[in-house]
């Protein structure tokens, strides 16, 4: 550490939506860990479950869930002014730890389509069922919860389906809190671009070419920044990336310099947990090897049994008029309890509300 | 009713503890001075391993720093720290834990004085 350049960064271009930054003097290991925590570590509110009243579009009820999940909505100090649903003491959501937002559009023009968007969800005050007197409504800004741009004439809503006369779409939506690690709608982020060596001095990457690496493939625009490799420069195997371009865009729910804050504040949290639990080991030191260690391998299994059961108690709740929709690549760990009951179970409701909880989770089971 | 969602929180306070416990775990195989020592962490992945195995190698007195995720579908990580004697191996993660937070409080003042030199052209 003592013998390393202080780490430097500058900011390239800053608007609403964006901020464009060199990062310098750091480790890529490092940078690549900023990406990745701001890709997917930082909570934001997402709509995480539909009640559907009525439905008499084109669209089936969890095709519409799953639009709305996806609605990008305000989120700022999203880690201060909401709690995660899991850690919170009420019983079934309560103000604290979710955001309700209603639909109900109907369509009585004819020979018009009609657009149900964005625009048309309505934040609903939710009344003081449950209230431990806790500060964190009041860490939040007027327009929480709300769809991105709701507010602002200039930007054009999010479309979440089409109707024509007769037609009607009435739901309840339900926000909570969450990260992009469980499902990609809470990302705050909607690129992040991570570049380095943009003239591939250091060959971390091989160009596929025809005939001509150089007239084949187009230089960046960071790579003016940066001096060319030379014709009869030595490769030196020994260098490092040092300087690495950093791109945040974001989908609106927070803004860019908060997601970049935020993302190194929580990069800090992982590592004070992990301090915490550090001093927390018994004997974590020179003594505790052996025994101790085996002892604690073995209290380790017991705990993955806490999710396995969650994962019961949800599939019980279809007895309760819920409906637990898998999306793509989903499938494996609900295997058993949902997918096949919720094709049938949605309709054999037919009128009745139907819950529809949409999950997608990010990557594969393989 | 209210009681009963005041006897709640108490028992969900101590299974986050429990959690919190198991966070890192000492494995089986570290030598009999502490040197060396291999741990594994739950609920972490490679954002958190990459950076922290590349600060502790960093330390001089690291002999050997990896990490690896045993399994896609299993949320834990393995580190496995060497030193040259001079450390114990847990100390050695400590030093680099407060390291990398240093290091994340550095970057964190750096943008925010450039954020302010650029300012809120929003």
């Amino acid at each position: 550490m003592s013998t390393e350049k202080e780490p430097i960064v500058h900011i390239q271009e800053h608007s609403k939506d964006r901020v464009k930054f060199i990062l310098e003097n750091v480790d890529l290991a490092l940078a690549n860990s900023v990406r990745r925590v701001m890709m997917a570590d930082i909570p934001t509110v997402a709509i995480d479950m539909v009640e559907i009243e009525s439905n008499t579009t084109v669209l089936p009820d969890e095709f519409i869930a799953h639009r709305l999940g996806q609605i990008p909505l305000v989120s700022a100090n999203c880690d201060e002014g909401l709690r995660y649903t899991r850690d919170c003491n009420c019983m079934n959501g309560c103000k604290f730890c979710t955001v309700i937002l209603s639909l109900q559009v109907s369509c009585s023009e004819e020979g018009k389509t009609m657009m149900v968007t964005s625009n048309q969800l309505e934040v609903i005050p939710q009344q003081d069922l449950y209230d431990d007197g806790a500060e964190e409504m009041s860490k939040r800004p007027e327009n929480f919860g709300q769809p991105v741009g709701k507010d602002d004439a200039a930007a054009e809503p999010i479309l979440i389906c089409k109707m024509r006369k007769g037609m009607e779409l009435k739901a309840r939506c339900i926000a909570k809190k969450g990260i992009a690690k469980e499902h990609a709608k809470w990302s705050p982020c909607s690129a992040v671009g991570f570049e380095y060596d943009p003239h591939n001095r250091l060959r971390h990457t091989t160009y596929w070419f025809e005939d001509d690496v150089k007239s084949e493939w187009p230089l960046s625009e960071n790579a003016q920044l940066e001096e060319p490799v030379k014709e009869d420069e030595e490769f030196d195997y020994n260098a490092k990336p040092n300087k690495f371009y950093m791109d945040v865009e974001t989908d609106g729910s927070l803004g860019p310099q908060e997601v970049v804050l935020k993302g190194l504040q929580e990069l800090q949290t992982k590592l004070a947990n992990l301090i915490l639990g550090l001093k927390a080991e018994p004997e974590a030191d020179t003594t505790a090897h052996g025994e101790a260690g085996f002892g604690q391998a073995e209290a380790a299994p017991p705990g993955w049994a806490v999710p396995a059961g969650a994962a019961g108690a949800t599939g019980g709740g279809w007895g309760q008029n819920q409906a637990l929709t898998n999306g793509t690549g989903g499938g494996g760990a609900w295997g058993s309890t949902s997918p096949r009951a919720g094709g049938s179970g949605g309709g054999a409701w037919g009128g009745a509300a139907s819950h529809t909880r949409y999950w997608w989770r990010m990557g594969c089971w393989c | 009713m209210a009681q009963e969602d005041f006897d709640v929180p108490m028992d969900t306070q101590e299974q986050e503890q429990d959690v919190d416990l198991e966070k890192i775990k000492l494995l089986p195989n570290a030598s009999d001075d502490g040197t060396s020592a291999s741990f594994q962490v739950i609920d972490e992945d490679h954002t958190l391993g990459n950076a922290l195995r590349y600060i502790i190698m960093k330390n001089p007195e690291v002999e050997f720093c990896g990490y690896s995720i045993p399994h896609p579908s299993e949320n834990k990580l393995n580190i496995r720290i060497q030193t040259y004697g001079n450390i114990t191996a847990v100390e050695a993660l400590h030093q680099g834990l407060d390291n990398l937070s240093e290091l994340c409080v550095t970057i964190e003042g750096n943008f925010r004085e450039q954020l302010e030199k650029v300012g809120t052209n929003i």
